[in-house]
């Protein structure tokens, strides 16, 4: 352990910065632990795959969606995006196209949404809620219209095409399970954070989030930036259109609504902050797996799907809570006390007879490390004792002050209310 | 601009026994910080008493504990011949105090007899329904006793800044006020504005109400205040009639170090430097019309002029980030297309905007990006960002500015507006723009931190870089300035060269073009 003066900067630097990005992961293990405990079979290799399998389409959208929020923005059409596309490309392979084209139209359908959004968010200066908005009912519309209003089935396994599966998931011959899709959602998410943390475009994605005005006057160009962001989104759910495909074989017209939303709570249960310019690949990815948990653990524990949705809720609105509690805890100005003081520098000695203690050690001398050892416990508990006494006496001493200033203010709003102060009128003069 | 203790005369006489409020050994810490250290304030009945000192002096701060936003941790506020322990600003405000803060807490959208009114409301129908009709005439008595030519149905966001903070004083009147504290409350208006200000202070003096006026312009406080206390590092230095203490002796107070606020003698600029921004013809908008100058190699030309004379609105048209309507700009003989800031940019041009929250900084981005914000583009390695050197460049301007930051890491918004702006200005240099429009480089920052960006300015056209300095502060202009053009409704009305300017010939240009608009209409 590290002596007590590094132990008090670093649990506070912990809790301004680093809390920050412990606490979805934490949530996460303390959850999958949680059912693993009470739920039935839940440490199990097949539930393992079930829940990377629940997590890929909403994690590519997700993953999306984070950029967009990150500038400030919002895309309500990711969801429906990503079926229509899914579903036009299966069209598209009903009517002869080759797997491979296919495959890639989808993404470009994807891509082709996205563009619209940006453009109109972008160039025409729309609220992003009111065009995603249109754009969510357009692409279930135009999924519907392609495809004539019937579902496209992908093809199975080991059929021509089947191979495609694989991608997300690869069956050995025995007939196991390997969640190849992970592989596929960590390089996507790998590209994501470079993109956001390495690239030009990520630091603009930011910068345009944080002040969008600023960025402009610094000469970014805004519009571009602001245009791919919404491209970036519609690829992504392009690519959760293939997983879709892959996952469920059958894609149904008009689909998708709803899933836009879980997007957005993954990211929101990740730190992005819907006000723009906070938020990151990870805790998104987090946010998914959170969700994921949840949607395999709670029917492990016979409790149906449907508790997912609310728990879901539950964890939105106590993620966003939480962050705003540790906000404001880290701008909150910590007071500094004598009993602060006092501990302050008694751990300064503590950490003197510390570096005793090892000289001593490294010169052998048991019997001088003995002793050192004995006066850091004595130090040590004479600081504990001293320091909550101090504080209990500070304590009650601003309570007694808060008392008498009550008091004090009583008698003055009594006399007050028999002078009536005013400004308006002509102060009565002697 | 008539000014001396004159009009205050007649409070001279009533000093004693008319105390309203004594602020006794007042002392605050904040980690790291001892922000107030045994302070003692007094104000009396009618009194104007102006508060000083450079940011983080500790003025603020006192002001929070006595109207309650920051709780003290030792001493005692008498107010009224009784202790008083204000637990909020609402708390406070209900006691008779008032608070006047820098940014206006307004709403826009509401009329300006709303927004006085807010709250508290008249109604009628036992309380159900609104009585608009009486809650106007309520709100056009207000004004009209305290002198203010408003109309009580207009909507805020349509009324100047002046007016606007005229309507906050109002509001707090309207209070039955006994101290109204008011914090820069003349950083954003026009020099009639200022004087409607104080003309409607002085009103209120007399009519019994203590004020505190915290301020950064000194040359206010002899025309205004009858005391003048000055903090330095939390603690009081000293309090003093103002008719017995200089403005360079307050300087001196709150520095502790003497700075000279001397005009420019004469030109630094070379007499053949070549010309580097020539402007002819610039329209844009309702403020900028057929504008034309020329920006030498070396040179600062300051731009004076009134609040809304198109100053402004001028460099955000030669940057780019409005749209014109018509004229050329040329920089070192070759005519550029400017259509986007990010043209301006490419061409050489910066921008410090005179909101450096609102069109400077991404406040909840970190020193190292606002520094590199434009500048990005430049420290690309194939496709990804040149971490190292954007970090090796950013650290390389916060020791050469000396902008005091614990880290490149560091957050904008725990920076204080000093440093915040030599941020701003780091961003322009990274970028090493020719060119740089500096709109109210000073603004809000403090005497130390003002004073840097001089020398730095100063070091900058030294090295060839060419500076347009906006401000409103005519010391300001005339000290850094060396040439002066001034900008009267749109057009630029005159031409000085530093030697032969002066504050009355600014003055005199910068009103000139009230009058030709009036003699024409």
């Amino acid at each position: 352990m590290a002596n007590d003066t590094q132990e008090i900067g670093s649990m506070q630097r912990f809790l301004e910065r680093g809390l920050k990005w412990v606490l979805a992961p934490a949530a996460l293990v303390i959850l999958y632990v949680f059912f693993g405990i009470f739920g039935r079979n839940y440490f199990s290799y097949p539930t393992l795959v079930n829940i990377i399998d629940a997590a890929y389409y909403i994690g590519f959208i997700s993953m999306g969606v984070t950029f967009v929020i990150i500038t400030g923005g919002i895309d309500l059409s990711v969801g429906t995006v990503m079926m229509a596309s899914a579903i036009i490309g299966g069209t598209a392979l009903k009517h002869g196209f080759p797997m491979v084209p296919s495959l890639l139209l989808i993404i470009v359908v994807g891509g082709a949404f996205g563009l619209f959004n940006g453009i109109f968010v972008s160039r025409l200066k729309m609220p992003p809620f009111i065009v995603t908005l249109g754009t969510m009912m357009i692409s279930m519309g135009v999924g519907s219209i392609v495809s004539n209003v019937s579902s496209a089935t992908f093809p199975i396994r080991h059929t021509p095409g089947g191979w495609f599966k694989s991608i997300f998931l690869y069956l050995t011959p025995a007939g196991v399970g390997v969640p190849t899709g992970a592989i596929l959602l960590i390089l996507v998410a790998v590209i994501c954070h470079i993109t956001l943390s390495n690239t030009k475009m990520g630091r603009y994605t930011y910068a345009i989030g944080s002040n969008m005005e600023a960025a402009r006057l610094s000469g970014v160009d805004v519009r571009k930036w602001q245009m791919l962001v919404y491209v970036i989104a519609g690829l992504t759910a392009g690519i959760g259109g293939i997983s879709y495909a892959a996952i469920y074989t059958t894609v149904l017209p008009a689909q998708g609504q709803g899933f836009e939303l879980y997007a957005i709570a993954a990211a929101v249960i990740g730190g992005t902050s819907l006000a723009g310019g906070v938020g990151t690949i990870w805790g998104t990815i987090i946010g998914v797996f959170i969700m994921s948990v949840l949607a395999t653990g709670l029917p492990s524990m016979n409790l149906e799907a449907h508790y997912q949705t609310f728990f879901t809720g539950v964890i939105v609105i106590g993620a966003v809570l939480l962050d705003m509690y540790r906000n404001r805890k880290a701008a909150e100005v910590r007071i500094e006390t004598p009993a602060d003081a006092y501990r302050a520098s008694m751990a300064k000695n503590i950490a003197a007879l510390r570096q005793e203690l090892s000289s001593r050690a490294a010169a052998r001398d048991a019997q001088g490390a003995a002793e050192a050892r004995k006066r850091i416990a004595a130090a040590r508990m004479e600081m504990r004792s001293t320091f909550a006494k101090m504080k209990k006496e500070e304590k009650a001493e601003q309570s007694r002050i808060r008392a008498e200033e009550r008091a004090a203010e009583h008698k003055f709003a009594e006399a007050l209310g028999r002078k009536e102060p005013s400004g308006q009128k002509e102060p009565e003069r002697p | 601009m008539a000014d001396g203790p004159g009009v205050v005369e007649d409070l001279g006489g009533m000093k004693v026994d008319r105390q309203i409020l004594s602020m006794r050994r007042i002392d605050k810490r904040f980690t790291g910080v001892h922000a107030l250290r045994q302070v003692d304030f007094d104000l009396d009945e009618g009194e104007i008493h102006a508060l000083v000192g450079e940011n983080g002096a500790g003025k603020s701060t006192l002001m929070k504990v006595f109207v309650g936003i920051t709780p003290k941790d030792s001493g005692e506020i008498h107010y009224l011949g009784h202790q008083f322990n204000p637990r909020d600003p609402k708390h406070a405000l209900e006691m008779g105090i008032g608070i006047i803060h820098q940014e206006l807490n307004m709403m826009d959208h509401l009329t300006v007899a709303q927004n006085i009114f807010i709250g508290r409301e008249s109604t009628k129908a036992g309380g159900i329904l609104l009585d608009k009709r009486e809650q106007a005439r309520r709100a056009e008595e207000l004004l009209r006793r305290l002198n203010m030519n408003i109309d009580p149905e207009e909507p805020l966001g349509r009324l100047t800044v002046g007016k606007q903070q005229m309507v906050e004083i109002a509001k707090a009147v309207s209070h039955s006020l006994r101290i109204l504290i008011l914090d820069e409350p003349t950083a954003a208006l026009t020099d009639a504005e200022i004087d409607e200000l104080f003309a409607i202070m002085r009103d209120l003096a007399a009519k019994g109400v203590g004020m505190i006026h915290i301020s950064h312009r000194l040359d206010e406080i002899h025309r205004i205040a009858d005391r003048v206390t000055v903090m330095r590092d939390g603690e009081r230095v000293d309090t003093k009639p103002t008719s017995e203490v200089t403005k360079q002796q307050i300087i001196n107070m709150m520095v502790g170090r003497v700075i000279y606020e001397q005009p420019k003698s004469k030109s630094n600029v070379a007499a053949g430097a070549p010309v580097v921004l020539r402007v002819s013809r610039l329209n844009a908008g309702k403020l900028v019309r057929d504008v034309s100058f020329d920006l030498r190699e070396g040179e600062i030309l300051g731009m004076a002029g009134l609040m809304g004379s198109g100053r402004t609105e001028t460099a955000r048209a030669i940057f780019g980030a409005d749209e014109v309507q018509g004229g050329a700009i040329e920089i070192r003989g070759r005519r550029v297309a400017i259509s986007s800031p990010e043209d301006a940019v490419a061409n050489g041009i910066g921008y410090l905007s005179e909101d450096r929250k609102r069109f400077g900084l991404a406040v909840n981005l970190s020193v190292k990006d606002n520094m590199a914000m434009a500048t990005y583009d430049r420290f690309e390695r194939g496709l990804f960002i040149h971490a190292k050197k954007v970090g090796q460049v950013s650290d390389d301007y916060v020791h050469k500015l000396n902008i005091r930051t614990p880290s490149l890491e560091q957050l904008l918004r725990n920076l204080s507006g000093g440093n915040q702006q030599k941020v701003v200005i780091a961003k322009w240099l990274i970028r090493n723009c020719e060119i740089l429009i500096f709109d109210e480089p000073t603004r809000g920052i403090d005497v130390g931190a003002k004073s840097e960006i001089y020398t730095l300015m100063n070091e900058l056209t030294k090295e060839g870089k060419s500076i347009i300095m906006i401000s409103s502060e005519l010391p300001e202009i005339l000290r850094m300035s060396d040439r002066i053009i001034v900008m009267c409704e749109g057009r630029l009305t005159g031409e000085l060269p530093i030697e032969k300017a002066s504050q009355e010939a600014i003055m005199g240009y910068a009103t000139m073009g009230h009058q030709a608009v009036l003699s024409r209409s």
